[in-house]
């Protein structure tokens, strides 16, 4: 079927394309704002950590470094590997301890209990602690994330 | 329901509670005359439309900005080197200062010579002086911020000059700089005054200006044919706004550009003890009072220079805000002295900033100069001003269309059919 007359008027696709214009034209101010406004995630590609600090740890023991500006957790299981995890909830992002005689972290912002492994085993966390990769290099541990070469 | 239908009951709902369509009403039957003198018209809109890019940009890197003696010119150096187009956020928030402040001062000279400032608009032109100093604040308070070496010596020398007013004078000096010395201090309150204090008076002198110019409708050229100017004239909304509009894109195309190609760029971290660096300057809108007290002698009989230069100012000062009940003569005549006085300061103006520039600065070493962070960043960019500059082409074309389309309709009087 041909339409004898058009859909509409020349009025409104007049409006239609300026109103339209203008609005791809503010959506396009917006890309830049957004960029502005989220800067990328800037987490550390790798942190050093020199061996005579770091290399001493007793089986159990935990040090502390800083990964990135979250706490990291560097700790020496009974079997003598090195296990380097993010101290961090995996529930709503508080900062976890490490309890020595309960060997075991745990979150105070919703009691959630992660066995010495940072397995979560009670109360709120969804999912274990984050582990981070730990290799030797010369004179200092590298940690970097897990899965980067 | 359609969505149409619920896009109108929505309309509705939304009318009876706001009285949009009240503003509308009167925005549809507030006369623009249309005459030779039209185009100073536009200048207080596009002022407005800059103000509004400085608050948005201003919001945006105060999201980064730290003002610490310690953090603040570091901060800055981070927007423009490691915050995402933080360099053009920054570009744009200075050069759209610059150019508010050009139109500011173009806004007002049209004002004056039109005498548009005669009975009944007093308080207009009152609360746009009041508007011109907040602006001017901005200008002074905003160039400390980045704390540099530039504008440490520029804020030591402003905020020192209350200080030659007799009795109140060092009172002044005190309030501005938190102490008697610039300081962390005076950081941390030049920060407030520019994000909070000057924010909140002008709006509130802003409120005042828009609902005087509401209020008292457009004023006419002196000796103007009242009846002849009524039938010429055009409604706010939409025919003028169209108009506008196109001015605005022009001017947002105009700021990018220049906001892009010529970044301000950022000195060393500011240091309180070293001397001021050769051949500084204030900003341009500052020069001509800064050569004015330049070339006041020491001593003028027995008064310091500085006291004699700085009442000087403030009695102008003062004789421009009471412009109206000085110049109080009836609408109707010429009033050329005025206007002669309006191009004498205009003259005065440029040749003191001309003569201040005969000074040569030096350029300063180990400053930060932004640039685009890589190909692919500065390829977008260019993408970016391309679309703007077709956009702008675009846009002013189709608007040209509403506007003969607008005024077609305004002249077979279909506006006016619609006036209860």
């Amino acid at each position: 079927m041909r339409l004898k007359h058009s859909l509409f008027t020349r009025r409104q696709f007049l409006n239609g394309l300026l109103g339209g214009w203008l609005g791809g034209l503010a959506g396009l101010f917006l890309y830049p704002v957004l960029k502005f406004i989220f800067p990328p995630e800037r987490e550390p590609e790798q942190v050093l950590l020199p061996l005579a600090d770091y290399g001493s740890l007793e089986a159990g023991a935990i040090k502390n470094f800083a990964w990135g500006s979250k706490p990291g957790m560097l700790k020496k299981t009974a079997g003598g590997e090195l296990l380097a995890l993010v101290g961090v909830c995996t529930h709503l992002d508080c900062n976890v301890a490490y309890l020595p005689d309960k060997k075991k972290f745990f979150c105070a912002c919703h009691e959630g209990w992660y066995d010495e492994n940072g397995i979560n085993i009670g109360g709120p966390p969804p999912k274990p602690l984050r582990r981070l990769a730990v290799t030797t290099e010369g004179e200092n541990l590298v940690i970097r994330p897990e899965g980067a070469a | 329901m359609n969505i149409k239908g619920a896009a109108r009951e929505t309309w509705t709902w939304l009318d009876d509670r706001l009285g949009v369509q009240a503003v509308m009403d009167f925005l549809k039957h507030k006369p623009i005359p249309r005459n030779r003198h039209t185009p100073w018209m536009y200048t207080g809109s596009l002022v407005l439309v800059f103000f509004g890019i400085q608050v948005l940009t201003g919001i945006m890197l105060a999201f980064y900005y730290r003002p610490t003696l310690e953090e603040a010119n570091k901060s800055v150096g981070e927007i423009m080197t490691k915050v995402p187009l933080g360099w053009i956020i920054r570009s744009v928030h200075s050069w759209s200062a610059t150019i508010m402040i050009a139109i500011v001062f173009i806004h007002l000279l049209g004002i004056w010579v039109l005498k548009s400032y005669r009975k009944p608009r007093e308080m207009t032109w009152m609360s746009g002086v009041l508007l011109l100093v907040f602006t001017l604040g901005f200008g002074f308070t905003g160039y400390l911020l980045p704390w540099d070496a530039l504008s440490l010596a520029a804020t030591k020398v402003g905020t020192d000059i209350p200080r030659s007013i007799p009795l109140i004078g060092a009172w002044g000096t005190r309030f501005l700089r938190g102490g008697e010395d610039i300081s962390g201090d005076t950081l941390s309150r030049f920060f407030s005054f520019h994000v909070c204090v000057l924010p909140l008076c002008l709006l509130a002198a802003l409120a005042l200006h828009v609902y005087l110019i509401q209020k008292l409708g457009m004023s006419l050229p002196v000796g103007a044919d009242e009846e002849a100017e009524t039938r010429r004239a055009i409604p706010f909304w939409p025919n003028f706004v169209y108009r506008e509009a196109i001015v605005w894109l022009v001017f947002i195309g105009a700021l990018i550009t220049l906001a892009v190609f010529l970044p301000p760029t950022l000195g060393k971290a500011a240091d309180l003890m070293a001397p001021a660096p050769e051949g500084i300057k204030p900003e341009w809108y500052f020069l001509f009072l800064f050569q004015t007290l330049k070339i006041f002698p020491a001593k003028i009989l027995f008064i310091t220079g500085d006291t004699v230069a700085v009442l000087l100012i403030l009695l102008a000062a003062a004789l421009f805000f009471f412009l109206p009940l000085i110049d109080n003569k009836p609408a109707g005549r010429k009033g050329k002295i005025i206007t002669a006085c309006a191009f004498l300061l205009v003259i005065f103006a440029v040749v003191m900033s001309v003569w201040s520039l005969q000074t040569p600065s030096k350029p300063e070493a180990d400053k930060i100069v932004a640039a685009p962070q890589n190909i692919k960043e500065s390829t977008a960019i260019f993408i970016f001003l391309g679309w703007i500059w077709l956009s702008v082409a675009v846009l002013t074309y189709l608007l040209r269309l509403k506007i003969k389309e607008t005024d077609r309709l305004l002249d077979v009087g279909y506006f006016s059919s619609e006036r209860r």
